[in-house]
């Protein structure tokens, strides 16, 4: 008897069989997933002695900048001007838009959970406040790292602003880029006495119904419109905790929410929905339908004035009682395959040459992280020199009287108390 | 002898082969449906967290009111935009199958809609219908004296997007069906004196009923399942699942990452309830049989 004989089955195997492979994939794919789920130890990425090793590791390397593609003036920041900068000591800088910073973070997640841990797609983040304290809490940022730059001399070592975002440490783990400041902004052709604090901007909504609106949080405009009222509401920045706890948010949220109970109802649409993003926000105000809004990058104003999308007689509003103010950062995700390359962009990016040329409202107008008593004359002497903008105050008058911001617990806890009271209208 | 024992082999072999030539396209599938999925389950009971340990538990799935509410809009958008596209979808298909010059240009209007990505889809419905859109324009109406079509309560600009591009979608599905063999059924029924409605209620619609209903459940699936359409131009409260799905995965705190996965789970569930009811439907169809 031939042996093939031996494998004659009934036909019911054959049924069987045929679902064999479908078996096998399933296998192999939960053996898969096995492998890869949740890494107990995030990896630490590489150590330098000094900088010239850094430039040595980073000559030829690519960095990928993920960061919020939104804004056109950035863009051709970044790729006109720091780009070639870094090509210059042999980094190649590619861009990589996203849509929101929470992406980028996301990625590198995905990449950790799924044991990706030294050539990451991210190795740059353009990031600040609760994003980049999840990261530090998940351990996803490489850290330690700025003290190698050589241009961070020229940053102060006290200045609050950059060694706390958002109330979480900053220990090195991200490199400060530009400054913003939170500001209302107002058509001075409807607003003929534009308010001069924040109640009086939400009675001046109350004043002209369908007028006046803020993104739905969470959006990052939106939630940071939240954190100036609950200011405002709370008399004033010295009277909110910074660090987060139940029983001030308890004590001081209730009045946020029933002040913004109250406006619901003069808002545009009387405040059924609300614009998703800034973006909608600020088409909202390009269209005319609302004559004030608000936005924590007033950098772009002179250009969106210039090209015609915001009308000629665009404001910005001098808020007496002070508006949030932030920095932004580089950071460097810990599962990066080019950390030295990422490192000699954020130095670059630091740079007197760069800082000036990104603060001119025609580049891009971001306000300068360099300690300018620090500089040299000659140095505060480019900066002197910038053009003013006819739309944005210059940035001592825009930060006068300036809030810090909140501790970045207190970001989703008032995001979330927001969709439910106010969205939801519970 | 020979001739005896090659015959209960061949078989075998056939099916051998045939399941080796559709692995290369089941493993990537399979890869993909039972890993996303499995991981989706695994993080939605709490066993991949970020932080801290993994430890089994349903509280991703617990505000049961909120997951009702988006689960109930989300099958809302999804049947009547569903609807509204079968039923334009099968009535371009029967325009474009009947051959005229009308039905060539719905037909290239149709395969253009396809190739639109949603994306830009609900931009540009979004530039159209909006208080301040191109229509509101056209009209000279003012702002706010323009219905809400756009972030509405009656998610009208939503509707229409979907309901525009699955149209062609669904068009473009049954003429590919029909084109081949519906000339000779409806000469047939036309010389035996069969009017037009007769033969489109008689011959066309059974002919293609199981292409539309195959289409439809993928429409349906599809529309199920996309936020970037209805998170553009919806409105703020209440969302679609997937909307939430996106907010609570994109969420600062690392905790909701847990619930997101948990209406990943509810919306694969809703989906494959409806497509296993489309299947079943399907295989009752004469057509089919």
């Amino acid at each position: 008897m031939p042996l093939r004989n031996l494998f004659r089955r009934p036909t019911a195997t054959t049924v069987r069989r045929r679902i064999l492979p479908v078996l096998a994939t399933a296998a192999v794919t939960a053996l898969a997933l096995t492998a890869c789920s949740a890494p107990t130890n995030a990896p630490r990425g590489p150590e330098f002695f000094d900088w010239s090793d850094v430039q040595v590791a980073a000559d030829g390397q690519t960095v990928k900048l993920w960061m919020w593609g939104g804004d056109d003036q950035g863009n051709a920041y970044v790729d006109d001007v720091l780009a070639p900068a870094a090509a210059a000591q042999g980094v190649t800088l590619e861009r990589v838009p996203i849509a929101d910073t929470k992406d980028a973070l996301n990625r590198v997640f995905t990449e950790l959970q799924a044991g990706r841990n030294t050539d990451g797609a991210v190795d740059l983040v353009w990031i600040n406040g609760d994003n980049f304290r999840t990261g530090k809490q998940a351990d996803a940022w490489f850290c330690e790292w700025t003290d190698l730059l050589p241009n961070m001399t020229a940053v102060s070592a006290t200045d609050p602003l950059l060694t706390e975002d958002f109330g979480t440490s900053v220990d090195g783990c991200e490199a400060p880029w530009h400054k913003a400041q939170f500001s209302f902004v107002y058509n001075s052709a409807n607003v003929e006495n534009p308010p001069t604090t924040i109640e009086g901007i939400l009675d001046w909504a109350e004043a002209n119904p369908g007028r006046f609106t803020y993104p739905a949080a969470p959006d990052f405009t939106g939630s940071a419109f939240l954190r100036s009222v609950l200011y405002s509401e709370s008399g004033g920045y010295e009277n909110v905790p910074s660090t987060f706890s139940d029983e001030a948010f308890d004590e001081l949220s209730p009045a946020l929410f029933d002040r913004l109970e109250a406006l619901a109802p003069s808002l545009w649409r009387e405040g059924s929905t609300y614009p998703t993003t800034s973006e909608q926000l600020t088409k909202l105000f390009a269209d005319g339908e609302i004559d004030m809004m608000m936005t924590y990058g007033p950098a772009t104003l002179t250009a969106l004035v210039e090209n015609g999308t915001l009308p000629d007689t665009t404001r910005v509003l001098t808020v007496e009682d002070g508006t949030l103010g932030n920095a932004s950062f580089f950071g460097i995700p810990s599962n990066s395959g080019n950390i030295a390359g990422a490192m000699v962009v954020a130095n670059e990016a630091l740079s007197v040459t760069q800082q000036v040329a990104k603060a001119d409202p025609a580049v891009w107008g971001q306000f300068t992280v360099l300690d300018l008593d620090a500089l040299s004359a000659a140095d505060r002497e480019l900066f002197d020199a910038l053009p003013q903008s006819p739309v944005v105050p210059s940035f001592d008058v825009l930060s006068r009287n300036a809030n810090p911001e909140l501790s970045a617990e207190w970001v989703p806890a008032l995001d979330d108390a927001w969709r439910t009271r106010i969205a939801a209208g519970q | 002898m020979t001739a005896a024992l090659t015959r209960p082999v061949r078989p075998r072999r056939r099916h051998l082969r045939a399941a080796l030539l559709v692995l290369p396209a089941v493993i990537p599938v399979a890869f993909v449906v039972i890993g996303g999925v499995g991981t989706t389950l695994l993080q939605s009971l709490g066993l991949m967290p970020l932080v801290g340990s993994a430890e089994l538990s349903t509280a991703a799935f617990n505000d049961s009111d909120e997951l009702l509410t988006s689960a109930l809009l989300s099958l809302s958008i999804a049947v009547v935009s569903t609807a509204i596209a079968a039923v334009i979808g099968f009535f371009t298909a029967v325009l474009i199958i009947s051959g005229n010059w009308g039905g060539r240009i719905v037909g290239a209007l149709g395969a253009a809609a396809v190739t639109v990505p949603h994306l830009v889809g609900a931009a540009t419905v979004g530039l159209l219908l909006s208080d301040s859109g191109v229509l509101a324009r056209l009209f000279g109406v003012a702002p706010d004296a323009w219905p809400a079509l756009v972030a509405g309560p009656t998610w009208f600009a939503v509707i229409a997007e979907y309901a525009w591009k699955e149209s062609a979608f669904i068009a473009l599905i049954i003429v590919g069906t029909l084109a081949t063999r519906i000339t000779s059924y409806d000469e047939t029924a036309a010389v035996l004196g069969a009017h037009r409605f007769a033969r489109l209620r008689l011959v066309l619609f059974p002919l293609a009923a199981p292409s539309l209903l195959v289409a439809s459940a993928i429409a349906f699936a599809y529309t199920l399942g996309s936020y970037e359409v209805a998170w553009m131009l919806g409105q703020t409260y209440p969302e679609p699942l997937s909307v939430m799905a996106l907010r609570l995965f994109n969420s600062a705190s690392l905790t909701a990452r847990p619930e997101a996965a948990a209406i990943g789970v509810i919306t694969v569930v809703l989906t494959a309830v409806v497509v296993a009811a489309a299947m079943l439907g399907l295989r009752r169809m004469r057509a089919w049989r």
